[in-house]
This record gives C-alpha cells, sequence and structure tokens, in this order.
C-alpha cells in the first residue's frame, strides 16, 4: 500500500469562510482531514479580568460585548445572576419586555445564521436577504433601546426603558413580514438540490455521546434529543407561553441542524405573538437601584442560564460582599462546540465542508476566549 | 511616449486617472479582526448595499486595497495584521473602525488589547463609534475615495519611509518576533 | 413553593455514599445543588456523579481567586439531563502550590477548561497534555486572571495612550473652552 503523504493547512484566521477570527490547523491526506486543531485567542480581551474593576452597574455596559452576533443572552444572564444573588425582584412588565428581546434577539441572530450558512454552501443569493431583512429587527432594536446591534438593555431590576408608543404593532407587522419571507428563503435555501446534496450526511455528531461531549443547543436537539433550557429550567415567563422544541430532525449532520433552527425561527415569530398578547399595558418596567457607586452586592454566587440562538448560556457569578464583582465566568456554547467538537467531527471531512460544519455549530469566537 | 510622461500637465493627467480608476474600485480584505465585524454584512448587503459605491470583498491579501480594522486588535492579532497588510500590494489603504482602534474605547485597560493603531499601522480614515452604524461605514469609505482622489491617502508611502519607527513601536510588543522581512 | 424531591435525594445519596469525604452539601435552590469536597476526592465524586446518578454533561469548570484566604477555588459544574438539575461541586486548591487533578478522561471538553485555568491562574492539573498556550501568546508576566496581577498597571507599562482622553473627562468644560462659552452658575455642579 502507498504511504499517503500528509498536507498541513492552515485555515484562518484571515479566511473568508471561517466564522469570525479563529484558525484551524488541518492535517489533510488529499482532500480528507486527519487532524485538525483549534487556535484560538485572537480576540481576548479579559472581559473576566476588566469586570473585576468595574463595580456592578459599569460591568452591566461590557457584558453585552462578550457575543457579537447574540449580544442579549449576555445581559440577560448577568442581570439574572445579580438579581439572584441580591434577591431583587423584577416588575411583571419588564420580565415580559426581557423575553420579547430575547426572542427578537433570537430572531435576528438565526438570520444572520441564514446568510452564513448558505454563504458556506455557495448559495449567496440568500444571504444578500435574510441579512437585508435582518435590519428590520435592528430597526426595531434601534426603536426600542437606541443602538443596532450591543443594546445595553435588560440590566439588573429589570429593562431600561419602556416600550414605545405604537412599539407592539410594528413588531407585529416586521414578525408578519418575516413569516412570509421565510418562505421565499425555504424554497431557495432547503428545495434547493446544492444544499440538499452539501450538507446531508456531513458533521456527523454520534448522538449517544452527544450530551456527554458537551454538546448543546441545535446541535443536540439536531441529534434528536429534546434539550432547550427554556423548557427545561424556565426563566422569566416562558412556562406560559407555548412552543415546541424539535426532536424530530434525528440525522445528527449539517442539514438536521439546519432544519431545526428552520423550525425555530418560526418558533419564535410564534412566541413574539403571544407575549404582545399577554404582556401587561402599564405597569413599571425598573426597580430602582441604589446609588451605582455604593451599590454592594451580599457575598454569594449563582450560576445561571439561558438558551441563546447557539445553545446554553451560562454564567458563573460570584459577588465577594464589596461593589465589585470577584468573579464573572461565561460559559458560552461555542467554547465547547468550537474546540474539542469540532477537532473531532472534522476528522474526514473533506477541506470544503469545514466552513459548513462551523457556521452550523455556531461557532462564534468572541465568546470563546472573551 | 517618454515625451508625454515627461509633460507636467500630462503626467497631472496621468495621476488624476489612475486616482479615479483607483478610487471607484475598492476591493477591501475580507478579514474579521474585532467585533465590528457584524455590520460588515449589512454593508455588503441589499439595503445598505456597499457595492453601488464601489466597495466590495476580497479573499486574499494580496488582491486587497482596503485592510479594514473593525475595533479592537488583540495582540495576538496585531501580528496577523501586520503580516496581512505587508502582503498587500501598492496602493493600499488602511480604515480603524471603531473606537477602539482610535484609543481602546470600552478595553482602554484590558491587557491584551492595542490602544491606538496609528502607531502600528498607517491609518488613512477613522470610523469612530460603537459601532459604528452602516451609514457611518459608508461615510468613511466615501471620505476614504475623496482622499484618494484628491491623492492624499498616503498612509502606504509613509509606512515604507518610516518603517523603522512602526517596526520599532510592533516590536515593543510582539515579543516573539518571527516574521519575514518585508518585500517590497 | 416547588419541592425539591431530587435535589434532595442527590444530597442525601452523595451523603450516604462518601460520607466524611464530602465536607459541605446543600440544596441551594430549586435545580441548584452544592457540594464541597477536597482535590483527593474530587476524582471520585465526579464519577460517581456521571456514572451513577446520570450527571452526564460538565457545563463548566470555572475558578475563583480567594487571595485573602490564599486559595483557589475550583467550581466544577454538571447538569443532569433528565432530572434538569445542575450541581455544582466546590474544590480549594492551595494558592501557593495549585496543584489539581486532570479529568479530562471523564469529559473531553474538560481538557479546554483546563487548558485556560492553566493558562489564566496558573494551576497545574496532573497529566494534562495539550498546548500550553491556548489564548495567550508570548506571556511571560502572572497569569492574567491572578487578583494581584493588575491590568491596569500593565497597560500603563506597555501601551500609550493618545493625548486627549485626560481633557474628555469633563465633555462640558472642553466643549465651553473650546467655543468660549460662558458655562451658568447652577450647571456648574452638573460638570464633574
Amino acid at each position: 500500500m502507498r504511504k499517503e503523504k500528509t498536507t498541513t493547512i492552515y485555515l484562518g484566521p484571515q479566511h473568508p469562510g471561517i466564522t469570525g477570527n479563529m484558525m484551524v490547523k488541518l492535517e489533510v491526506q488529499g482532500d480528507t482531514i486527519v487532524k485538525a486543531e483549534t487556535h484560538i485567542g485572537y480576540l481576548h480581551r479579559g472581559f473576566e479580568k476588566l469586570m473585576e474593576r468595574r463595580n456592578w452597574l459599569q460591568s452591566f455596559t461590557i457584558v453585552c460585548r462578550i457575543c457579537v452576533p447574540e449580544p442579549d443572552p449576555n445581559e440577560e444572564n448577568y442581570a439574572r445572576g445579580v438579581e439572584e444573588i441580591e434577591g431583587r425582584e423584577v416588575p411583571e412588565k419588564a420580565r415580559w419586555i426581557r423575553m420579547l428581546v430575547l426572542e427578537l434577539a433570537r430572531i435576528q441572530s438565526y438570520l444572520l445564521w441564514y446568510g452564513g450558512q448558505s454563504g458556506s454552501a455557495g448559495l449567496y443569493t440568500i444571504g444578500q436577504w435574510s441579512v437585508g431583512d435582518r435590519n428590520y429587527v435592528l430597526d426595531l432594536f434601534e426603536e426600542l433601546t437606541g443602538g443596532r446591534v450591543y443594546h445595553m438593555y435588560i440590566w439588573p431590576g429589570g429593562v431600561r426603558r419602556d416600550l414605545p408608543k405604537g412599539f407592539k404593532s410594528r413588531v407585529a407587522k416586521v414578525m408578519d413580514y418575516l413569516e412570509k419571507r421565510l418562505d421565499d428563503y425555504d424554497r431557495v435555501m432547503f428545495d434547493n438540490a446544492v444544499f440538499q446534496k452539501r450538507t446531508q450526511g456531513v458533521g456527523y455528531i454520534p448522538p449517544e455521546k452527544a450530551i456527554e461531549w458537551g454538546v448543546v443547543g441545535p446541535p443536540l436537539r439536531g441529534a434528536g434529543i429534546k434539550s432547550d433550557v427554556r423548557i427545561d429550567e424556565p426563566y422569566e415567563f416562558y412556562d406560559q407561553v407555548e412552543f415546541e422544541v424539535p426532536d424530530m430532525y434525528n440525522t445528527s449532520d449539517v442539514w438536521a441542524r439546519a432544519l431545526v433552527r428552520r423550525f425555530e425561527i418560526r418558533q419564535s415569530i410564534n412566541i413574539i405573538r403571544q407575549i404582545l398578547d399577554k404582556m401587561p399595558d402599564n405597569g413599571p418596567v425598573w426597580n430602582k437601584i441604589p446609588n451605582p457607586h455604593k451599590w454592594k452586592l451580599p457575598r454569594g454566587d449563582a450560576y445561571v442560564k439561558t438558551e441563546s440562538a447557539r445553545g446554553e448560556f451560562g454564567y458563573y457569578v460570584v459577588s465577594d460582599g464589596s461593589e465589585h464583582p470577584r468573579r464573572i465566568h461565561v460559559r458560552g456554547p461555542a467554547y465547547v462546540h468550537g474546540i474539542t467538537l469540532l477537532e473531532k467531527i472534522l476528522v474526514g471531512q473533506n477541506i470544503a465542508d469545514v466552513a459548513l460544519i462551523m457556521n452550523s455549530l455556531g461557532t462564534c469566537p468572541p465568546e470563546m476566549e472573551r | 511616449m517618454n515625451y508625454v510622461l515627461n509633460d507636467r500637465e500630462s503626467s497631472k493627467i496621468v495621476e488624476f486617472i489612475k486616482n479615479f480608476a483607483r478610487k471607484n474600485s475598492l476591493w477591501v480584505l475580507a478579514y474579521g479582526t474585532g467585533c465590528g465585524a457584524i455590520e460588515i454584512p449589512p454593508t455588503m448587503t441589499s439595503r445598505y448595499d456597499a457595492e453601488r459605491f464601489s466597495v466590495r470583498g476580497a479573499a486574499t491579501p494580496r488582491q486587497a486595497d482596503v485592510l479594514l480594522i473593525t475595533g479592537y486588535l488583540s495582540v495576538k492579532t496585531l501580528k496577523r495584521v501586520i503580516r496581512s497588510y505587508e502582503q498587500m500590494q501598492d496602493p493600499k489603504y488602511v480604515i480603524g473602525f471603531g473606537s477602539c482602534t482610535i484609543n481602546g474605547g470600552m478595553y482602554w485597560d484590558s491587557y491584551n488589547t492595542i490602544k491606538q493603531l496609528d502607531l502600528y499601522l498607517p491609518v488613512d480614515v477613522y470610523i469612530n463609534g460603537c459601532m459604528p452604524r452602516p451609514e457611518a461605514v459608508l461615510a468613511g469609505f466615501a471620505k476614504l475615495q475623496e482622499l484618494i482622489g484628491k491623492g492624499e491617502a498616503n498612509g502606504w508611502k509613509h509606512y515604507k519611509e518610516n518603517l523603522e519607527w512602526y517596526r520599532q513601536n510592533q516590536q515593543k510588543l510582539i515579543k516573539n518576533w518571527k516574521m519575514p522581512d518585508y518585500n517590497w | 413553593m416547588a419541592d425539591l424531591i431530587y435535589e434532595n435525594t442527590v444530597v442525601n445519596v452523595v451523603k450516604e455514599h462518601f460520607k466524611d469525604d464530602i465536607i459541605d452539601a446543600k440544596v441551594r435552590r430549586q435545580r441548584r445543588v452544592e457540594l464541597r469536597t477536597n482535590t483527593n476526592n474530587i476524582e471520585s465524586v465526579l464519577l460517581f456523579l456521571k456514572e451513577k446518578m446520570g450527571f452526564l454533561h460538565l457545563s463548566h469548570i470555572s475558578c475563583v481567586d480567594w487571595i485573602e484566604e490564599n486559595r483557589f477555588e475550583l467550581v466544577y459544574i454538571l447538569w443532569h439531563p433528565q432530572e434538569k438539575v445542575n450541581v455544582l461541586i466546590k474544590v480549594d486548591v492551595d494558592r501557593l502550590n495549585p496543584v489539581a487533578p486532570n479529568i479530562d478522561y471523564i469529559w473531553p471538553q474538560a481538557n479546554t477548561y483546563e487548558r485556560e485555568l492553566r493558562e489564566m491562574f496558573g494551576i497545574q492539573f496532573e497529566g494534562l497534555v495539550g498546548r500550553h498556550e491556548l489564548i495567550l501568546e508570548d506571556w511571560d508576566d502572572l497569569p492574567p486572571m491572578r487578583r494581584d496581577f493588575d491590568t491596569l498597571q500593565y497597560v500603563m507599562q506597555n501601551y500609550t495612550f493618545r493625548s486627549g482622553r485626560e481633557d474628555a473627562q469633563d465633555v462640558r468644560e472642553t466643549i465651553a473652552k473650546r467655543t468660549g462659552e460662558e458655562i451658568p452658575e447652577f450647571a456648574k455642579k452638573y460638570s464633574r
């Protein structure tokens, strides 16, 4: 037998197919990957160190910058962590608004994913459509919070301000529009033979190992395991709205994960409609915090988690009884997906499929190294 | 031919045509160095459509004209960015994008991000904001085009002339300097 | 008030099985159980929870630097996929000689977490393999997440700031000075 020659290929950090600023070192035989190694650290800012120097309110302004495509679960986690340690109550309306913001964030994140996933399969039209339509959701955010990408809206004790007049009807209008557009995306993306052939059977995660390997979010649901923090451990009012968690797509490949997301974006639209119905019209949205310079939290710790568009987002918040956080440790879903899992499932795949697999796992470097 | 080019008036015309061509085909290196990269897809796609202003992405450094530094640069990335910048062909331009490139921004006390981009690379245009809206990005590109048209976007010449100074700054941060020499 | 049946079961079973090796075990709230043990027993506790109790998913290994008490606190966070309960297992490590057992044969992703802690806190995990540099590159100072590493001091030594940061401290006054405007008496108390 002829001995195969192994070549080393560095994919990234400057590479159009990589989801952000990271590098995958591949060892290939011909076109097949025999070994993969993820190199991260290109986006490390030392958030956890910076938060030790800031007080509890100042830290709130930088947590949203930890994950760029979907900042709101960070704010939610931080706020709930602080509230759990302090025992602070949140007004009812504020909790509904938080849910609304989280679901809008999920939708905009999935729309960005549509562009990335189809772009990595060579279908650039969908990216033009979905990223263009994402601007309508960002417009809503801009009206509500003042920022397109970073909102700094969900803070300890509630949310920063009430809904503007007529905001609910504008949300409903955007949802109606998006629902119509999603059918268009289906026809171009999911009915497309190119996309089907490129994704089916690619990037297989063995379902029996998935939980043990630390897989969360859409990749875990794509393996046929019903797991969603919104159901497992309902936060805010997720136990009062009805939605389905998909477990019928169980082929555990890129295709199944794409179908899971396609299903969930419709569920999110559905949830938002229920939120708009059930949200009370009046009421306070913020439980006032004391003077932030003198705001001390009791000594204690809390582990809180939120379901983001890429999976379970966990925060471990520790307070030592002073004005500053002692430690805030962030556990992003991509931390496992992008390193150990990616290194495992890339073996045996083709070089051209690396970008596809990375997009389907939701690899997001800024939250891996923080 | 020689005669025509030595004529002062004609060389002005040649320069004008060159600049006109350069400013109307800006290929941006697709390197999302920081979190600002999230506003690049909206800028490039249907609503803001940067392509109508003759701006679009290029996959490799050797075919790109503009290096967009989208936000904070960690020291580890700075090394790769310098390498990418030196691979690009003349003329080349650098846009600093976001507050963090100007003065550290949010991360002013972080141990791992640089505070002032123009110590390490010649910046032609800064766009401020955290993060800048797509309109601001387009305005930044328009400003760059204006500078190129006037022949004032000469950061790359400046880098060549003051390579010593830039190298000194770069090597102060990057401890393990194992890079090939700048290949003109 | 929710019933804490499974949470109490975990506490009782673990206490019964490990007896004195578990220093402290309590139910924090619904879906959160906290255990405290020491570094000698951490592997057996984790293996017991994984194999016998069904805590299959390792969410996280975190570390807190309690510099005043001269210890690092390692926190292992596990998740039970059926019973939906998180358990936090805390272990103290001596700060001067930080050594902890390596658990990446139990969960493969622990390898990444431990490499990060090794880099950020300087904790040595016995028998941990993997590249020494995960996030930082050519770092020769103290591990940055330790409390005694002063990030501001490091910044002042290694980076330079553009001048203008100082006068931007008071925006109102700067603008007034630039335009020659006079700040009214009542507004002065608002400018810092």
